[in-house]
């Protein structure tokens, strides 16, 4: 596990790749900071959730090579003719872009020192925040490196882990529209319970948008299940990556 | 020792590989022939553990490749066609990564990896980055990862492809060390270098072994006659004639007359203890005529290789 992950985190950093990722996470961390620190009123959960926005632009970046590339150069050979486990590859892969993002992050611990020398306040919901930013990071890594599994074309697995996160992040907006479009479809159709089954479209869908499950985190209202399900959703990409790689002994041509 | 039972590879509908069954024994060196599409690579993966066979297993020194994938591993060292290697890392960097993905402990490492960068002679570009060498040093440094973790067994697919004369000439001398105190499987388009380093060579076909066995029993069994080749002093016609009516001899067939010297091809048969070459010693000494060289002719690789893979005279073993 160990091999993997250092060898995919050192060569963040033998590429553009890792300073790409992390100039502009500090620009748009330092921006954040910038606007609320000049306008006097600091509010690190706040700058966090923010950030969580540019997760759709960060995590393909930092994801998109990590096995489309071995692929594409004949290197994933070393994978499955070495003694180390594909469980290992995958899970030292997860980790490397997992410790960029911590990495990157260490801007938002300066922030918070910053906050706390000129007397603001870090409190528990800026905990929460921090706690969910970093369960959604693994669970957007996880569905990254699906991505990058799937192909040996770098853009094209940037591409599909764009659109992957994009949705989650669209989820209650695609969920309003799909209720709004069953109900209208099923009242032209003369359907008596229109109404109900458009709005149990809306909530099945709701469900699963991880931004809404987390809401109340930044209220100090902390949630064991939607933490689990942040974790759970990044344990299924990651499984479903392992399956990936292990299938290409059976089918590969 | 590996061990190699009726291997077969199914994809969809086409068979890539249909039963293959060969050893190879402890300290033996392997070579791998047959045309492309024959089923080499996809052979050799599956020995490597990096494809699956449908059926069929391979045994690494007793371990079964797909029971007990870590032990088999860890006695193989896989070279393949194009050598798994990192252009974004130093030489150095990279074979340190294979030392950690090969489990080898921190105390063996350095004087591993010191002896592995004296044997294939890669130390004066120890530090430089992989994507930066030549392609000659690219194949070392492939072959230095094979040898990470000393593994009992070498498996190399074409290692000497597209590389220049010298290069190949110095990649050849660098297996031949190699073979000393490790059991090799070389594929190869290039038949004498097979001829010049393998004990024994299977030759596959269209996904089934054509042949195995060692070249010089694999070009007799082929013909049952050996030839020799003779040079000489003296008239080629006269002489071609007389040796003809020497016993044993099948044919004599000319093949070089000047004013220098003359030559001649003799079939002999295969089983030949020495008589034969006596009588034609004897003739020629009584008819004066001084011989230069005789030299038997074993057919070339190519020969053979041509005749079992078009299907003419194939030897099952």
């Amino acid at each position: 596990m160990t091999a993997f992950f250092k060898r995919e985190f050192l060569s963040y950093f033998r590429s553009p790749v890792g300073y790409v990722a992390i100039a502009l996470f500090s620009f748009l961390s330092g921006f954040i900071f910038y606007s609320q620190f000049a306008s006097g009123s600091v509010d690190i959960a706040s700058e966090v959730i923010s950030l969580r926005s540019f997760f759709v632009i960060i995590v393909p970046i930092i994801t998109m090579g990590l096995l489309s590339e071995d692929k594409k150069r004949g290197t994933d050979i070393l994978y499955y003719t070495t003694p180390v486990s594909l469980f290992n590859v995958v899970i030292g892969k997860a980790l490397a872009a997992f410790a960029l993002y911590a990495v990157m992050f260490v801007n938002v611990i300066i922030h918070i020192i910053v906050t706390l020398i000129c007397g603001g306040k870090f409190g528990v919901g800026s905990v929460g925040a921090v706690i969910v930013f970093f369960f959604m990071a693994f669970m957007f890594i996880s569905i990254g490196l699906f991505a990058s599994a799937i192909t040996d074309n770098q853009i094209i697995s940037a591409i599909v882990a764009f659109i992957f996160i994009l949705i989650s992040q669209l989820l209650s907006t695609i969920a309003q529209y799909v209720g709004t479009a069953v109900i209208s479809i099923l009242g032209i159709m003369k359907i008596k319970s229109a109404e109900t089954v458009g709005r149990a479209f809306n909530s099945a869908i709701s469900w699963l948008d991880p931004f809404e499950k987390t809401k109340d985190f930044r209220l100090g209202l902390f949630s064991v299940s939607a933490l689990f399900f942040l974790f759970s959703i990044g344990l299924l990409f990651l499984y479903f990556t392992f399956r990936i790689l292990e299938k290409k002994r059976w089918s590969q041509a | 020792m590996i061990e190699i039972n009726n291997l077969v590879k199914r994809y969809g509908d086409k068979k890539a590989v249909k039963g293959i069954s060969f050893t190879v024994n402890d300290g033996e060196v392997l070579g791998f022939l047959g045309p492309n599409g024959a089923g080499k690579t996809t052979t050799m993966n599956i020995i490597t553990g990096y494809l699956s066979s449908t059926s069929g297993t391979v045994k690494v020194n007793g371990h079964d490749i797909l029971e007990e994938p870590e032990l088999a591993k860890k006695e193989i060292g896989y070279l393949p066609e194009n050598p798994p290697l990192y252009n974004d890392m130093t030489v150095k960097d990279y074979l340190n990564f294979i030392c950690d993905l090969k489990g080898v402990a921190k105390e063996k490492r350095k004087s591993q990896l010191e002896s592995i960068v004296a044997m294939v002679k890669i130390s004066d570009v120890y530090y430089r980055l992989i994507g930066n060498l030549s392609k000659g040093y690219k194949q070392r440094v492939g072959i230095a990862q094979a040898l990470v973790g000393n593994p009992s067994i070498l498996i190399l697919d074409e290692p000497t492809v597209g590389l220049d004369p010298s290069q190949i000439i110095e990649i050849r001398r660098l297996i031949k060390a190699l073979s000393k105190n490790h059991s090799v499987i070389i594929s190869s388009h290039i038949l004498s270098e097979i001829q010049e380093i393998a004990d024994r060579v299977v030759i596959i076909n269209r996904g089934k072994i054509a042949a195995i066995d060692t070249i010089t029993d694999l070009s007799k069994r082929l013909s049952g006659q050996s030839k020799v080749l003779l040079t000489f002093i003296g008239p080629v016609n006269d002489a071609v004639a007389k040796i003809r009516t020497v016993k044993g001899v099948s044919s004599a067939i000319s093949r070089v007359a000047n004013n220098k010297f003359s030559q001649m091809e003799i079939t002999i048969p295969a089983n030949d203890t020495a008589e034969t070459r006596i009588a034609i010693f004897n003739l020629m000494a009584r008819e004066g005529w001084p011989i230069l060289e005789l030299r038997s002719l074993d057919p070339s690789l190519e020969e053979i290789f041509l005749n079992i893979t078009s299907g003419k005279g194939g030897v099952k073993s």
